[in-house]
């Protein structure tokens, strides 16, 4: 295995994730659904490791990429005024994904990861709307929503599967990269969970930048710590690695 | 007046019925406030239930266990409840049923994840049922739903779209959860083939005749009964069956016209609204959404003998004559 036949694998689960919800009219007005290159890596990951893929495992894989598709989807409409046809479409083309990930499953009769992937939708919904919420909350309870939102629908997965000896790795790795985004975001002023998580408190964003930047060196120093102890290809470790050079 | 039919109606499983209302409750039940009170929301809004009835009383004709049954019916419920919250983003629509709506009370994106986790819980409701065809009969239903939906974007607007098209849309937008709804049901409770198979076509003749009802009343009901403003589709550009019925009129022109481009002024929308009512369109469209209702009775009379009979009897052609 080298790096080029782990692109090549992200790339394949990408393909057949499209092609299980292809739309036209959603395609033609939204274009097709985002999906994180990073997502879809730890998918695979124990697949790349070693693991041996059955054709439940296949669809499986698809199915958690086609929810993450469908809840990002989501988070593209607008706070208020999502009014236009994008907008409107961009709605239903996540309710469409999250139906067709649902008649997927249902037709291979995999009622366990139906069960489990819909108790992670559903933590996943109660951390999500949490920068709503009036409720004050601290800087290490705020991550924890973003571990949760980044990391849920692949933890239950692997539980499915067996594949818990990987969990930790992977809500770290995609918690360390959403917070870089969201370090950037802050940066540069512009919308983000965390702007919008701090911005009732009237902290001052210098001071959650910083702390950020802490908690990122933190997290890289661990991550580092950990990809020397698990049990993972180099090939996958070093792919690892550039998810998170500061 | 319609509350109480609606309570007569229901009398025979009354109980059962308030079974799946605090299974709603607790369906809806969360770690996070904001959910729960946009879940209270939507549950002191009320709504008809009429597709856990419908599941109900079809599964009436298999072995019939509550227990097992408000699997199926919950989730029915909590897909239509989530899809209103969304199609109420779609709509851009601050009421429904007299109260604000969850985007209007907070705002897009709440009501974003208050659908999604809705239809989640429905999902983690729906899982405690074995049954592979329920699965592939509900998540089709859940697709085809969605479909029906963007189509009902695309044609918005859209005067030269067939009554054949009107048919479609609203077969998918509607009927479908409907006809699932008799149909698993019929499945779920293990009723016979041919019974499921009647159940769900009655289910569809009812959806439509009822959506077609939806339509009407969009133009003839006021604005208290609708808890929105009537016309509410035209102004948002949903052509339905009236308005297909008389987009020639010569008298009715000039507000199709304006309502694309600039929407109806106050007065202008209580002038179409009077067009309208007046119009034989509203004779016609009622005696569309009748022939459905007597395709729906013919398939409850090929129904084994059953004391249900009378009640899927009742409940059609209530939902056919409602006012609200």
């Amino acid at each position: 295995m080298n790096a080029t036949s782990i692109t090549q694998s992200v790339q394949t689960l990408k393909s057949n994730i499209l092609q299980h919800v292809h739309h036209r009219a959603l395609l033609q007005n939204v274009g097709q659904p985002t999906l994180q290159e990073e997502q879809l890596f730890f998918i695979q990951l124990p697949f790349l490791n070693g693991a041996l893929m059955n054709d439940e495992h296949q669809i499986s894989a698809v199915t958690v990429g086609i929810v993450h598709a469908s809840l990002t989807e989501h988070e593209k409409v607008k706070e208020v005024e999502a009014t236009s046809k994008e907008q409107q479409l961009l709605v239903l083309s996540g309710d469409y994904y999250s139906g067709r990930y649902y008649q997927l499953l249902a037709q291979s009769g995999n009622i366990s990861l139906i069960q489990k992937l819909s108790e992670g939708i559903v933590n996943r919904c109660e951390h999500q709307i949490r920068v709503y919420e009036a409720q004050k909350r601290s800087f290490e309870q705020w991550i924890e929503s973003l571990m949760v939102i980044e990391s849920e629908l692949i933890a239950q997965y692997y539980d499915v599967y067996g594949f818990a000896s990987y969990t930790e790795l992977m809500k770290r790795t995609l918690t360390y990269i959403r917070l870089k985004k969201e370090l950037d975001l802050l940066k540069k002023g512009q919308p983000c969970f965390l702007y919008k998580a701090f911005a009732a408190d009237s902290i001052m964003m210098d001071s959650i930048i910083e702390a950020l930047q802490d908690h990122l060196y933190d997290m890289e120093r661990q991550l580092r710590e950990d990809l020397t102890n698990i049990d993972l290809k180099d090939e996958l470790k070093h792919s690892i690695e550039q998810y998170i050079t500061f | 007046m319609e509350k109480m039919k609606i309570k007569m109606l229901y009398a025979d499983i009354k109980s059962d019925i308030e079974v799946i209302e605090n299974e709603l409750e607790q369906a809806l039940n969360s770690s996070s406030h904001l959910l729960n009170d946009a879940s209270v929301h939507l549950l002191q809004a009320g709504g008809k239930r009429i597709r856990p009835v419908f599941t109900l009383l079809s599964a009436k004709f298999g072995d019939y266990n509550i227990d097992r049954m408000k699997n199926i019916a919950v989730p029915l419920e909590l897909i239509h409840m989530g899809s209103l919250v969304h199609d109420d983003v779609i709509d851009n629509s601050d009421m429904r049923r007299g109260r604000e709506t969850v985007k209007a009370q907070w705002n897009n994106r709440v009501a974003m994840y208050t659908g999604n986790f809705i239809f989640a819980r429905a999902l983690q409701y729906v899982t405690s049922i074995e049954n592979p065809r329920a699965h592939q009969i509900l998540a089709k239903t859940m697709v085809e739903l969605v479909n029906g939906e963007v189509i009902q974007i695309e044609d918005k607007f859209r005067l030269d779209q067939s009554l054949k098209d009107y048919f479609r849309r609203i077969k998918r937008k509607t009927a479908l959860l409907i006809e699932s709804s008799c149909e698993l049901g019929a499945v779920v409770s293990g009723a016979d083939e041919k019974t499921a198979r009647h159940l769900k076509r009655y289910g569809y003749f009812v959806g439509m005749s009822f959506q077609i009802v939806d339509d009407i009343l969009d133009f003839t009901a006021t604005d208290k009964q609708l808890g929105k403003p009537a016309g509410s589709d035209l102004m948002n550009g949903n052509v339905t069956l009236p308005i297909l019925l008389m987009k020639d009129d010569p008298q009715l022109a000039p507000y199709l016209t304006k309502v694309a481009v600039a929407g109806l002024t106050e007065e202008e929308r209580q002038n179409m609204l009077a067009l309208v009512r007046n119009s034989e369109a509203i004779k016609e469209a009622t005696h569309i959404s009748n022939l459905y209702l007597k395709k729906a009775l013919k398939e409850v009379e090929a129904l084994p003998k059953h004391p249900m009979k009378k009640k899927l009897r009742d409940i059609a052609l209530f939902m056919g004559k409602r006012k609200s």
